[in-house]
């Protein structure tokens, strides 16, 4: 692809300005601020439209930062390039309100269809990105060495994994890995709840078992109190109490009855004295004091079993008191288990429910899974770029750099922590040690490589802004000896005269073209 | 004419959302609201009350069952009917074996058909208990009602695969005036004017969105009338905020807390973030959760990225690859996040040229 002319009706601070360029060698001169990067801009909006952004970042987009200030309603102009052997001229109006586009085939005169992918297709499927990374070269941006030795490994990185310098593999993975961090924490977090959560129910549960143990305990304790009620001294159950006060109530009446035997006896014999004596005699009274003797042992004896008996139908009421007592505990007892046998299957219900409930992924960790997937994916898909370019654009970059270098340096090398080193005489030595001058070359050499690897068959032009300003005079002419064989077309932005000199000097033919 | 109240699933015992804040202050709500029914016919009595299972979230204490039963003894005059289901079904040592209730109330201890007829108010009432968490038969389907003039209400409990599945147009057509139906939360009719979900009397989780609360009815020679009373305390409601290339989080902000003042804000939010945000947008989720009842944030917007746009502007390297990768098929849901994950991850992370 050839540009041949640009027409710019009003673009940025540019109005009705018209260039040419020839097919090979060509020298864009002006000032510094005299609309180079403008020009440049220009070429890439007439091939692939201005980019937009919508909402907030629309503010600082290539549409509004290239808006003019006067007359908005004409923002655009003319390109015409050669293609595939022919030639095309594109029209395009940026202005959102009276957008229009027009894609001319001049040999055919046949109206192409942007829209329909027409342009695409003439363009050979480069895309805009594509062309971005191979057409424009722009000045490395590093002022110290360190950096600019940085900044060209990661131009070679991301070439080989992404086929874009401006993809920076290292960093998109970084921050991959911190937002995945993120997920992780929250996760970890809501995971940690859940599990204090059962805990909790876990406690609670642990404590009615507890409490269950104390029921059995107490319940224990009532058995061994029943059991000493009715095996204890006053031997077993309330029977003994019944026997023992019937036995007492036995003596008692035995007592009664031997009183009244006696009295009956008494009678009896002092009558059969009477009788003996003829009348009384003092040894009738002898029966009845006797009598009276046993009636009053009777008598003492009697009141000691009625206290006896009372005493133990005391101890009985007492007992049966006691004996209620730990039934009506038993009973409590009892219920009260249940309860709390119920009240432990609902936690334990609860407790599978909660771990029933970890099982679930959370939001969290669904984020966590796309992230991982985000990160194999992009490692997968820069392996097959890697696969695809990386060897060729390291041999391509090597033999760029051998032959503006006259073979001094042989071989460009980068290991897998991105370092670079590149062989000169036999010797390996890192970027880092080498002249800011032959970084600049690597780097050129490496931009050519990847334009011509990522490009495929159409050749396109290259535009070098600003490149050469830390290239001596030898370095220089090497280069453009070397751009000036290879079958494209060049455009050299610059702001001083060095390079025309030097072009003349070496008699390589080039077009000048005035800002 | 009979004056009825229907109400179902009241899950007492249930401790909603677990580990938010409002947990401890919902399993008491669903106590209180269950209070207030019972007071609200204690005012203005009805004849009948009606619970359709599930009353306990798990199995009834018996210091729970007391408390009911002593509810239940301030409306002397209302008939309350009740029925064990599938959450506190009548297991071998359960509480509701045996139980002494007051004289008002019928529990529905067998697992068979078992009929109570009011002579008084020519009304018969259908019912029988969960003695198992699944019943798979449909028990209902072969019942039928007495063949006598009156009100004809089933109570029931059920409804889906495990639980009793219920066929409400061949028990209408059975001879039944009313299902009075339980264990579906949601509140909706079956069969218009004849077979009703009262739904949960609360809502017992975040799924159970909208309103909550019972059926009022009556029943006048042959005529039913049904009306649904919201009772709950509060509801959990989905809000959905539309995000578009603008939002910020502030705005999201004020956008939820305008949204929920508007509808409550005693309520519980699950907020569901949709549309196209604005791609250098980080949205702080859990500060979202700050400004309100918030149990969740479903965020399932997507970076307002034109996918085709950025597949042709960088088709030939690793970004156009990715996209590619994703695109021209149906995404699940872990990929589409994938997607954006990465792509904005490539994009934010470039080396900015010119």
């Amino acid at each position: 692809m050839i540009i041949k002319r640009i027409s710019i009706e009003n673009f940025g601070k540019i109005r009705n300005k018209t260039m040419e360029f020839s097919p090979g060698m060509n020298i864009l001169y002006g000032e510094n601020e005299s609309g180079k990067t403008t020009a440049h801009t220009f070429v890439k909006s007439m091939l692939y439209g201005i980019q937009r952004q919508r909402g907030r970042a629309a503010r600082k987009d290539a549409y509004t930062l290239y808006l003019p200030w006067d007359n908005p309603a004409v923002y655009g102009g003319t390109l015409w390039f050669e293609s595939g052997g022919k030639n095309f001229r594109i029209r395009r109006n940026f202005y959102k309100e009276n957008q229009s586009e027009e894609f001319l085939c001049e040999d055919d005169r046949e109206l192409l269809d942007i829209e329909a992918g027409d342009l695409e297709a003439v363009l050979g499927g480069v895309s805009e990105t594509v062309y971005e990374n191979t057409v424009s070269v722009a000045q490395l941006k590093s002022s110290t060495g360190t950096e600019l030795v940085r900044e060209v490994q990661n131009y070679m990185a991301s070439y080989q994994g992404a086929g874009d310098s401006s993809v920076d593999l290292g960093r998109t993975m970084q921050r991959l890995k911190m937002e995945r961090k993120g997920y992780q924490v929250q996760a970890d977090r809501l995971r940690r709840e859940n599990e204090q959560e059962k805990e909790k129910i876990a406690s609670n549960m642990e404590y009615i078992r507890r409490e269950l143990e104390g029921l059995k305990e107490q319940d224990a304790g009532i058995r061994e109190s029943e059991k000493k009620l009715h095996a204890g001294d006053e031997g077993s159950g309330g029977q003994i109490f019944e026997e023992r006060i019937y036995r007492l109530r036995q003596k008692r009446k035995m007592w009664c009855l031997t009183g009244v035997l006696a009295w009956a006896a008494a009678i009896a014999g002092a009558a059969a004295l009477w009788y003996l004596f003829h009348g009384f005699s003092w040894f009738c009274l002898l029966p009845l004091s006797a009598a009276l003797a046993v009636s009053v042992a009777a008598f003492l004896a009697n009141s000691r079993l009625k206290d006896e008996i009372e005493r133990w139908q005391r101890q009985k009421k007492r007992w049966q008191g006691k004996q209620e007592k730990l039934q009506w505990s038993r009973e409590k007892l009892r219920e009260s288990e249940r309860e709390k046998t119920t009240a432990l299957a609902n936690l334990s219900a609860e407790y599978q429910e909660a771990e029933d409930n970890a099982c679930h992924p959370l939001a969290e960790e669904l984020e966590i899974e796309s992230l991982n997937l985000a990160m194999s994916t992009i490692t997968s898909l820069s392996g097959n770029i890697h696969r695809q370019v990386g060897g060729s654009l390291r041999k391509r970059t090597s033999q760029i750099l051998s032959e503006i270098t006259g073979g001094k340096y042989a071989d460009v090398l980068m290991d897998s922590e991105l370092h670079m080193t590149v062989n000169t005489e036999g010797r390996v030595i890192p970027l880092e040690q080498l002249s800011r001058g032959t970084v600049e070359q690597i780097y050129f050499s490496l931009r050519m490589a990847a334009g011509e690897l990522l490009c495929g068959g159409e050749k396109f032009p290259v535009i070098l802004d600003e490149v050469f300003g830390m290239y001596d005079e030898d370095r220089l002419a090497a280069v453009l000896e070397w751009l000036s064989k290879e079958k494209r077309q060049v455009i050299i932005c610059s702001c001083r005269r060095r390079e025309m000199e030097i072009m003349e000097k070496h008699g390589i033919t080039f077009q000048k073209v005035m800002m | 004419m009979v004056r009825f109240i229907h109400l179902a699933d009241v899950h007492l015992g249930a401790a909603p959302d677990r580990g938010c804040p409002w947990s401890h202050a919902r399993e008491e709500e669903i106590w209180e609201t269950f209070r207030r029914v019972i007071a609200s016919i204690s005012r203005d009595p009805v004849d009948l009350l009606f619970i359709a299972g599930d009353l306990f979230h798990r199995q009834p204490l018996l210091r729970e069952l007391k408390e009911v039963n002593y509810l239940f003894s301030t409306i002397p005059e209302t008939r309350v009917f009740l029925m064990a289901g599938n959450h506190d079904y009548i297991k071998k040592d359960s509480f509701y074996r045996g139980f002494a209730w007051e004289p008002n109330v019928t529990f529905f201890e067998d697992e068979a058909r078992t009929c109570v007829r009011i002579t008084e108010l020519d009304t018969f009432v259908y019912g029988m208990s969960y003695h198992r968490q699944m019943i798979r038969e449909n028990l209902y389907d072969r019942w039928t009602p007495e063949e006598e003039d009156g009100f004809h209400v089933l109570l029931a409990h059920g409804g889906d695969g495990e639980h009793i599945p219920i066929d409400a147009r061949r028990l209408a057509a059975a001879g039944f005036s009313y299902l009075a139906l339980g264990h579906i939360h949601k509140p909706h009719a079956l069969l218009r004017g004849k077979a009703v979900y009262a739904g949960a009397l609360e809502p017992i989780d975040r799924n159970d969105a909208g309103r909550h609360g019972y059926v009022e009815g009556s029943w006048d020679r042959g005529k039913l009338r049904l009306k649904f009373i919201p009772f709950a305390s509060r509801s959990y409601e989905n809000l959905v905020l539309s995000l578009n290339e603008e939002s910020t989080q502030y705005s999201l902000e004020e956008m939820a807390k305008n949204s929920i003042l508007k509808k409550g804000g005693q309520n519980i939010y699950r907020l569901v973030l949709q549309g196209s945000r604005p791609p250098e947008l980080v949205l702080l989720t859990e500060r979202l959760k700050r400004i309100g009842n918030i149990s969740e944030v479903l965020d399932e917007s997507v970076p307002a990225y034109d996918l085709e746009e950025l597949e042709r502007r960088f088709r030939g390297t690793l970004i156009g690859d990715y996209i590619g990768h994703f695109s021209g098929r149906d995404l699940s849901l872990v990929e589409e996040k994938a997607l954006y994950h990465g792509l904005q991850a490539l994009l934010e992370t470039g080396i900015i040229n010119q």
